[in-house]
């Protein structure tokens, strides 16, 4: 029986009304409840926003492969440029069926955390997030049915990897104009959060209580980087610009960078800055004039994107002028995104005018990041992929649980038509291994000493 | 014809005016190809504004801090600027560094904001003062003027919009104390594109006066609509066929079609007339235009062959928009036989008889003031050849051939001026270039290009060890560069900074690791695009950037002298690398100047060969093939003799001129000595057939002259782009030589060496109509068909 209450408008006329309402997410009923009751968004979303063959009338199929011949059926699901990867630069995304089950979306231990902490986050009166004690937020979503966009930007800057610490080895790529690599680096990115933590020792990191985070990046290749590193120590009042410094290893000498140096590469070719990570790179309060735009499906890589039948997790490339601009893509249909906009209005110097997130209301996780310039041309995007650490019976451990990470993501200049491309191994040369939830990474990579001996 | 006529008319659709100026340089030289190899270095993208105080104070006042603060972020609104590429005091990029017990740092020489109090102003004049690329090269030595660079990425600048964004800049920061000059290549184009809107306008003028002289001679209808009418389809027809092929027309040679549209114009009224003259002779149109065409058809169309051999062959110079432009205008021109010398007497035949024919011939009494002054004046130009005067004439000719020829030994190829030589001297463009020069090492460079063969040279030893050679030869030479740039200029200052300050530090071990590790220093946490001016983004390939006090001719020569001795002494081909010499705006004007001075005289011999052949084919007489070909080399000396009195050296400007000269020059020599010979076969006598030719074909010269003259003299005096007003003011100056030599000279050998030619009845070539005008009308039409 077809329910002429949910035609295929339906939904998009539900959204209609939600804008500007401070409405929660969900369509046919709210979604958090639903999710703390039975983790099934089933009942949540009309069928059209949870199948891709639904939405788009049978146009497109899950399994299908989404190309330039038929990417302008689902233009409207795409991030602007995404969808000129797709169309003029022979980018493909497969479709994936949509995830309902919400523990798949999350590490098991932070869904955990946000529905035990749910409802004690609020702002202060400096808009930092604190927990309902007024100490420093105790870990998990703060927000998880977001209704502004400072609470969605704020689930997503609080906790970057959702682990109380994760290091990360990767291979970066990075793709000129004319298709072809410029610069490689092995690196390791490590993430510390002191406070907000989910794992056993409680919320915070002692001694660190007003920090929220450390984050180390350094290069393990090639040679002339090597050992070449970055420390950079977040505050909780997000307010504060992180203290940033790069270790040179061949002087054996620490250079202080200015705090607000968010918008250049670590290193020579890469598209990615500090201000990208994670779709949140800089502390959220550096940043305002936030936005709610709307609320809509979209395309995001949710799911199946970890190719762990490789024995390094490296997965196929293709598209662009040499056949190897982007790495291939598992994308669902997500049937609620909340859109944000934020200006960077503590950065005088910033060449970016706004920046906008697609944020899945299932986890809270950008699936899609534009800046764009201070004239409003579109400059850069930052898409991630996420998912379950799983492929057939092949799977990646976190303690007892299945990771859950990012595996890769892609960073485009659309202006320079520069490409960074970022692939998350199993290890890397040094001997370096992808990690969740580790003892000892603060003494062994979050201080200066500790990067001073990464390059020794 | 109409037919055809639409089919050319769809091509407009995709008629494309624009410039691209990398077409503009010869494609096989060596300079542009090291160019086009790594086109990011000499700054080709980057537009430079200074911003300079007029009232004497220098720039650390809070007023100018504001405007070099607000500049460099207005530019980073233009559509198409690289948002990393936009460096001054006032961005990120301009940076001090302060050592201290726990790191380096390396701060913006600006805050968070444009200094206001005296103490900020005070604290930034100190860091400009600590910083010595920026004191070089962002801050006049005398501190009254600052530098805003801005880089636009290629695949998406616009430069009418990069334009008219900085000129509104210029408006709004502009005020009595300030002055702001903008230069670079953005800029350069964006004026060329400004002032190639005015191509409309001039044209629709200088049409204007060429159809108010036509209606004002001719005073009929036919007289006016038949050129009017056979110009308006050699013109679809000509822009129809760039559209079809999808060449772009290159609006900086729009003077060329102009010319073309008054040789359609010409051809007209040359037929025209002689169809006047029929006319009033036989009293028939009808026969008038048959008999017009039949005579005319020949030398009309050796005449259009000889304009397609001029243009045509200025292709031959590898200059990709003049190979363009010669493939447009050659086919246009060939296009006027059927256009002109066929459609006229058509539409002759078609249109109402004027009936002002007598006064139109000169045979009334009511032939006007203006056809009895000509035949006056054309009576005594004839007394100039013939005669005892002959030998006078002939005399001064040789005289002036000697002037003439002496002049040319001083020509110097090549216009050096500071800025570019599209437009002129006191140009907005020009003299930013100048201000820009003279408060800073400048705008035009000498690249020695570093190709790399191996990994990233930058960060190797060898390399930066070379470029310092190299550098410091240069600098030692009699005449150095003002200022010099590589990486090797940038890495020994952070091999001292991370070594702790000392200058001690400052040199580098000769090694790869030491070399390898300044750079990465220098590279750690900054976009290699902060050094695209003299490495490329994969650090493969870099460059040593000179800066020479001026661009003049001497200076390039001694310049690229210094360069290839010190060149030869560092060695070119390395292990890892090899020297190219070179690029930036000193080496591509070079390379146009070394183009011009060879191929001119490709050009010239081409020209005179072809026609040298055609003539002596169609005359059956190479004597005449002489004759015509004298006047038309003696018009392109005394044009050179011009030049050298004007103080022009020979350009891209002046090339096709040249060639285009020879081509239409000749034409007047043409019609004159076809004309020539049928007058002797009537009179046998020589002074009386000169006389007669000067009177009937001598006026139609002189009427096609003028009305040439109307059409392309407007260029000169309303073209803003000195090129194009260079070129106008050129061919009227060689077609009035033309004019007169094919008036004077062509008569003058004739009777002076009296070649049999001139009786033959054998030539191919015949104005005369004495077969047509006795013979029945069947008779008529079977020699027309012939």
């Amino acid at each position: 029986m077809h329910i002429r209450k949910f035609d295929h408008d339906y939904s998009r006329r539900a959204f209609l009304a939600k804008a500007g309402t401070m409405a929660g997410a969900g369509i046919l009923a709210p979604l958090w409840p639903t999710i703390a009751n039975s983790a099934d968004i089933s009942k949540v979303y009309p069928d059209e926003l949870m199948s891709i063959d639904a939405y788009t009338k049978g146009k497109v199929k899950t399994g299908d492969m989404i190309t330039a011949a038929n990417v302008d059926i689902v233009k409207d699901l795409l991030p602007p440029i995404t969808y000129i990867e797709i169309k003029e630069m022979g980018r493909k995304i497969k479709i994936v069926p949509t995830t309902k089950d919400v523990t798949r979306l999350f590490p098991a231990d932070y869904l955990e955390a946000t529905l035990r902490n749910a409802g004690k986050a609020k702002f202060d009166t400096n808009n930092n997030v604190v927990n309902a004690d007024g100490k420093p937020w105790i870990g998990g979503n703060p927000f998880p049915d977001a209704k502004t966009a400072l609470e969605a930007i704020a689930n997503g800057t609080l906790s970057w990897g959702r682990a109380d610490n994760a290091i990360y080895v990767l291979h970066d790529t990075d793709i000129g104009p004319d298709g072809k690599i410029a610069y490689e680096y092995d690196l390791v990115w490590i993430e510390e959060n002191t406070t907000g933590r989910i794992g056993p020792g409680g919320p915070y990191m002692k001694g660190h209580e007003d920090k929220l985070r450390y984050n180390t990046v350094f290069f393990t290749q090639p040679t002339d980087v090597s050992g070449s590193a970055f420390l950079s120590t977040w505050y909780n009042d997000q307010r504060k610009f992180p203290e940033l410094l790069g270790f040179v290893p061949a002087f054996k000498r620490v250079r202080k960078f200015p705090t607000n140096q968010r918008f250049e590469p670590m290193v020579p070719g890469f598209t990615f800055y500090l201000s990208d990570a994670w779709g949140n790179g800089d502390p959220m309060l550096t940043w305002g004039n936030f936005k709610v735009i709307e609320r809509r499906p979209m395309l995001g890589a949710q799911s199946q994107t970890w190719n762990g039948d490789d024995p390094n997790w490296n997965a196929p490339v293709h598209g662009g002028p040499q056949n190897q601009s982007f790495i291939d893509t598992n994308m669902e249909l997500c049937p609620e995104c909340l859109v944000v906009e934020a200006e960077p209005i503590g950065y005088p110097r910033a060449p970016v005018g706004k920046k906008r997130l697609w944020i899945d209301v299932r986890n809270q996780l950008f699936i899609g990041y534009h800046t764009y310039d201070r004239r409003g041309a579109l400059f850069k995007s930052f898409e991630p992929q996420f998912g379950l650490y799983e492929k057939g019976n092949i799977k990646d451990m976190t303690g007892k649980q299945t990771t859950w990470s990012w595996s890769r993501c892609l960073a485009h200049d659309i202006q320079s038509n520069r490409l960074s491309r970022y692939n998350q191994n199993k290890e890397i040369p040094g001997g370096f291994k992808s990690g969740r939830n580790v003892d000892g990474m603060y003494e062994k990579f979050m201080t200066e000493q500790a990067i001073g001996r990464l390059g020794a | 014809m109409i037919f055809i006529t639409a089919v050319f008319a769809l091509g407009l659709r995709s008629l494309e005016v624009k410039t691209i100026f990398s077409d503009l340089f010869p494609k096989t030289h060596p300079f542009v190809q090291a160019y086009k190899d790594h086109p990011n270095f000499g700054n080709p993208l980057t537009v430079t504004m200074m911003v300079k105080r007029t009232d004497g104070k220098d720039i650390y006042t809070a007023e100018t801090m504001e405007k070099v603060w607000q500049m460099s972020r207005d530019i980073d609104l233009v559509p198409g600027v690289d948002h990393d590429q936009i460096v001054s005091v006032a961005t990120g990029k301009a940076r001090y560094t302060v050592l201290t017990a726990d790191g380096i740092y390396s701060n913006p020489i600006m805050d968070e904001k444009a200094p206001t109090t005296p103490e900020e102003l005070a604290e930034v004049r100190r860091r400009v003062n600590e910083s010595p690329v920026v004191r070089s090269f962002l801050v006049s030595q005398d501190g009254t003027a600052a530098i805003i660079n801005a880089t636009f990425i290629e695949r998406l600048v616009d430069y009418g919009v990069v334009f008219d964004g900085v000129q509104e800049m210029i408006k709004k920061y502009e005020d009595g104390q300030h002055k702001v000059y903008v230069a670079g290549w953005p800029t350069l184009t964006g004026w060329a594109y400004h002032f190639g809107a005015d191509t409309i306008k001039i044209f629709a003028v200088t049409l204007s006066l060429m159809f108010i002289f036509l209606l004002i001679a001719m005073r009929n209808t036919a007289g006016v609509l038949t050129p009017v009418l056979v110009s308006t389809f050699s013109t679809i027809w000509g822009f129809g066929f760039v559209g079809w092929i999808h060449d772009p027309v290159e609006p900086l040679l729009m003077v060329v079609p102009l010319l073309l549209i008054a040789r359609c114009f010409s051809h007209s009224v040359q037929a025209t007339e002689r169809y006047y003259e029929l006319l009033a002779e036989i009293g028939d149109k009808r026969k008038a235009a048959e008999m017009s065409l039949a005579v005319m058809v020949a030398p009309g169309t050796l005449g259009i062959f000889t304009d397609v051999c001029g243009l045509l062959l200025v292709a031959l110079a590898p200059i990709p928009a003049l190979e363009r432009f010669a493939i447009f205008t050659g086919f246009w021109a060939l296009m006027l036989v059927p256009t002109s010398v066929i459609m006229t007497p058509v539409l002759l035949s078609l249109l109402p008889a004027p009936k002002n024919v007598e006064r139109l011939v000169g045979h009334s009494r009511e032939s006007g003031f203006i056809n009895k002054f000509l035949n006056q004046a054309l009576t005594r130009m004839a007394l100039l050849s013939t005669g005892k005067n002959a030998k006078v004439t002939a005399g001064v000719f040789v005289l002036l051939t000697i002037l003439s020829l002496f002049m040319l030994t001083r020509l110097q190829v090549g216009n050096p001026v500071e800025g570019s030589n599209l437009l002129r001297y006191d140009s907005e463009f020009n003299t930013a270039v100048r201000a820009i020069n003279q408060s800073f090492p400048g705008v035009m460079t000498l690249e020695v290009i570093f190709e790399g063969k191996k990994g990233r040279i930058v960060r190797q030893s060898d390399a930066l060890t070379t470029m310092r050679t190299l550098q410091r030869c240069l600098e030692s030479q009699a005449r150095p560069p003002t200022a010099t740039l590589s990486f090797a200029d940038y890495a020994p200052e952070a091999n001292r900074l991370f070594n702790g300050g000392n200058p001690k530090w400052s040199p580098l071990d000769r090694d790869d690791k030491s070399v390898s590790a300044a750079s990465s220093a220098l590279m750690l946490g900054t976009s290699p695009v902060a050094f695209l001016h003299i490495a490329d983004f994969e650090q493969k390939n870099a460059t040593v950037s000179l800066w020479y006090a001026n661009n003049k001719q001497d200076t390039v020569d001694a310049a690229l002298s210094d360069a290839r001795k010190c060149i030869d002494q560092v060695g070119i081909e390395h292990e890892n690398f090899r020297i190219r010499l070179a690029s930036g705006s000193i080496a591509l004007q070079q390379s146009i100047n070394d183009t011009v001075d060879k191929y001119q005289w490709y050009i010239m011999a081409g020209i005179n060969l072809v026609i040298a052949i055609g003539c002596t084919l169609v005359y059956r007489s190479f004597a005449a093939a002489l004759i015509l070909l004298v006047p038309v080399n003696l018009a392109n000396f005394m044009l050179t003799a011009f030049m050298v009195l004007m103080g022009m050296g020979l350009d891209v400007n002046s090339l096709p001129i040249l060639a285009i000269g020879i081509g239409v020059g000749i034409d007047y020599g043409i019609y004159m000595l076809s004309r020539l010979c049928e007058e002797y076969k009537d009179t046998q006598h020589m002074g009386d057939a000169i006389k007669l030719s000067l009177v009937t074909c001598g006026k139609a010269i002189l009427f096609t002259a003028l009305l040439m003259t109307i059409g392309i003299v407007p260029w000169y005096f309303l073209s803003e782009l000195k090129f194009l007003s260079d070129m106008g003011l050129l061919l009227v100056v060689v077609m009035t030589i033309n004019m007169f030599l094919a008036l004077i000279l062509v008569p003058l050998l004739v009777y002076l060496f009296k070649p049999k030619f001139v009786s033959s009845e054998h030539q191919l070539l015949s104005e005369s109509v004495d077969g047509l005008l006795d013979a029945p009308a069947h008779e008529v039409a079977n020699k027309l068909d012939a």
